[in-house]
């Protein structure tokens, strides 16, 4: 009798756990101990909040010349490698983790990103730092809205000193499935959404880049350009009206997979980071390697001057 | 308005270097108020002339009146080999002094405005103050060629672990590198107390035990930089060979020119058979030194794809310098610096 009621007990806290991710399911990326974009207000408020560790990543003479008091300096360079000849390869887990031990990160730290927004590559630094912070195995990361051009324009408090960390030894786990190798995500063509993140000029193949050897988008991808993320203050756009634009291109569904790519992997992450940490996307994976990786093999599909 | 060309006004009343008024350094007549008579004589650069700054500075003005930043002298030593007497008195007047030596840094280029390149500066580093150093729009601004877009990774590659963790030139180069040692000498080598990696992480205090059998293993027989650097740096091609030079990104081992036991990085120089010929320097000894010179890129990382495979130099030979890679027309002294690395044993 007493085995029956525990098993009733259990079945019914399923169903309610159920119901909960159902619900809920669209938000999960919203479950998070920070907000995926922080203002410079909040930001100046938690300066000295436990656990919060403020990751400055433009180039370290920019660092210097004036930063947010207690950030710690880790250039955009030192959380990407060069491999095969792909520019923007991600770290060997040693490396990474070698990199989160020497900035003090731990599973459970709060990591705010300061980059700059002052062109689209540079705005999307961030989230490719934030893509990989996450791949490492740290969930609590967000992004300094407006990047530090905002903060130095609100005349927030800035320091010129070095900060440096106290060093701890990283022990994470990596979540490898945000990752996608080229194999996976032409197999992926057809059956999930493929988002192309480029400016409509290189999905329509008018233009290239020169380390892209071919111009167009994979066939059956959609455009989705990152460089639509920010407004003209470099300040990301309403919750709304990025929800809004993401429907209309990927479609409402939370739970579809999602497969996104650029040139370089480095706008693949701006939508990848507001589709899974902003709007609740579950199922949301990037290309590092892109159409540099991609346009080197003459069996992927690319297409140019079509918009399917 | 690019900030570039305006001085801070704040600085005429507060830093000493101001207070004898801008004529003080620049000359001119600044009582005029034509703009002819008011430019009469005026000096754009007032530190080429080291005894404006000497006045104050008397000791490292003294010094760096010696240095290879002012004297260029660095640039005749790495040639000079290769030429007969005759010919090097031919260089010393019609290239030397008019061409090598028209480069010299004076005391403003690092501490009051960007170098020019090219005849382009970016202008004064903080609205005219004088700075103690700022290596990222001085240094690196020379240097822009090789060594700091290596350093930073902008060279295509992966940063300096250095520069990652916020280290700049002059945390490594010490002053005499900067300043000169005193007298008069003719190579970077010539300065005591040059940086080395094993000033700061002396051999023994390896953390894991495959880095301290690395390092036993190689010791005396591979630079560091052989294993440590991260790939790709520049190589110079066809210096003034009519053509104009050119610059590849390259990874190369072999002997060091100066230490033959030990297998280093080396960088190819531009200096090809034909480089003075329109001077009328055929370069007679030529072939006594080689094109392939020891290099520091400044590329360095803890972890390699070298460091992580032994195969790629004892099975693959990856990068080690052949005899069908060596430039063409090259010295003959090139092909004392070939090495076939070993083979792995059981």
């Amino acid at each position: 009798m007493k085995n029956r009621a525990n098993a009733k007990r259990i079945i019914i806290r399923m169903f309610y756990a159920v119901l909960v991710l159902l619900f809920l399911g669209p938000l999960s990326g919203l479950a998070r101990d920070i907000a995926p974009v922080v203002s410079g207000e909040w930001l100046e408020k938690n300066l000295s909040a436990p656990g919060l560790v403020i990751v400055d990543i433009r180039k370290v003479e920019s660092y210097k010349a004036g930063h947010v008091p207690g950030s710690l300096s880790a250039f955009y360079g030192s959380w990407v490698a060069k491999k095969n000849n792909n520019t923007n390869e991600l770290l060997e887990p040693d490396d990474l983790f070698d990199l989160l031990s020497s900035l003090g990160i731990t599973p459970t730290s709060k990591v705010v990103i300061v980059g700059s927004v002052a062109s689209a590559p540079e705005q999307c630094f961030r989230t490719r730092v934030a893509w990989t912070l996450i791949y490492g195995g740290v969930k609590n990361v967000a992004l300094l809205d407006g990047g530090m051009e905002k903060w130095l324009k609100d005349k927030r408090q800035v320091a010129t000193d070095f900060s440096k960390a106290k060093e701890s030894e990283y022990e994470g786990q990596l979540e490898k499935g945000i990752n996608l190798s080229k194999e996976q995500i032409l197999a992926g063509l057809g059956k999930a959404v493929v988002v192309d993140t480029r400016p409509p000029d290189f999905f329509f193949g008018v233009a290239k880049v020169p380390n892209v050897a071919k111009p167009g988008h994979l066939k059956t991808a959609v455009c989705l350009p990152s460089p639509w993320l920010l407004d003209g203050e470099g300040m990301m756009k309403k919750t709304e009206e990025l929800a809004a634009m993401a429907a209309g291109v990927v479609g409402p569904d939370h739970a579809k997979e999602i497969m996104s790519y650029c040139n370089t992997g480095v706008f693949a992450s701006g939508w990848w980071y507001v589709l899974r940490e902003v709007l609740g996307y579950r199922n949301v994976k990037l290309h590092d390697g892109s159409m540099e990786e991609l346009a080197r093999d003459p069996n992927a599909p690319i297409v140019k001057y079509t918009w399917k | 308005m690019y900030k570039g060309v305006l001085v801070d006004k704040g600085l005429l009343e507060s830093d000493p270097h101001f207070a004898q008024g801008c004529s003080f350094c620049h000359k001119g007549n600044e009582e005029s108020q034509n703009k002819e008579a008011a430019h009469k004589g005026l000096m754009k650069r007032p530190s080429d002339d080291l005894e404006t700054c000497a006045g104050c500075h008397e000791e490292i003005a003294a010094s760096y009146k010696n240095s290879l930043h002012y004297t260029s002298a660095g640039q005749r030593h790495g040639v000079m080999g290769r030429f007969s007497e005759g010919e090097l008195r031919i260089f010393d007047v019609k290239i030397f002094e008019k061409s090598c030596r028209s480069c010299h840094a004076s005391c403003g280029d690092c501490h009051v405005k960007s170098p020019a390149i090219g005849g382009v500066s970016t202008g004064l580093l903080k609205g005219h103050r004088f700075v103690k150093k700022d290596e990222g729009k001085t240094c690196a601004l020379c240097h822009g060629g090789r060594v700091y877009p290596e350093f930073t990774g902008e060279y295509g590659g992966v940063p300096d672990v250095h520069y990652q963790k916020g280290m700049a030139c002059a945390d490594c180069h010490s002053k005499g590198e900067f300043h000169g040692v005193g007298g008069p000498y003719t190579s970077r080598r010539d300065v005591k107390g040059r940086p080395a990696c094993i000033g700061c992480h002396p051999a023994g205090q390896e953390k894991s035990k495959k880095a301290k059998t690395a390092h036993t293993m190689h010791a005396g027989k591979a630079s560091c930089t052989s294993c440590h650097s991260s790939g790709n740096y520049r190589n110079c091609y066809n210096c003034h060979e009519g053509k104009g030079a050119t610059s590849k990104p390259g990874f190369i081992l072999g002997r060091n020119p100066r230490n033959k036991d030990i297998v280093t990085t080396l960088r190819l120089v531009p200096t090809v058979r034909g480089t003075f010929e329109e001077m009328g320097i055929k370069m007679e000894n030529f072939d006594r030194l080689p094109n392939y010179w020891d290099a520091y890129p400044h590329n360095i990382k803890k972890r390699t794809e070298r460091t992580r495979s032994c195969t790629l130099c004892h099975s693959e030979r990856k990068g080690f310098l052949t005899k069908e890679d060596l430039i063409k027309d090259g010295s003959k002294a090139n092909e004392e610096l070939l090495v076939v690395p070993k083979s792995l044993t059981k």
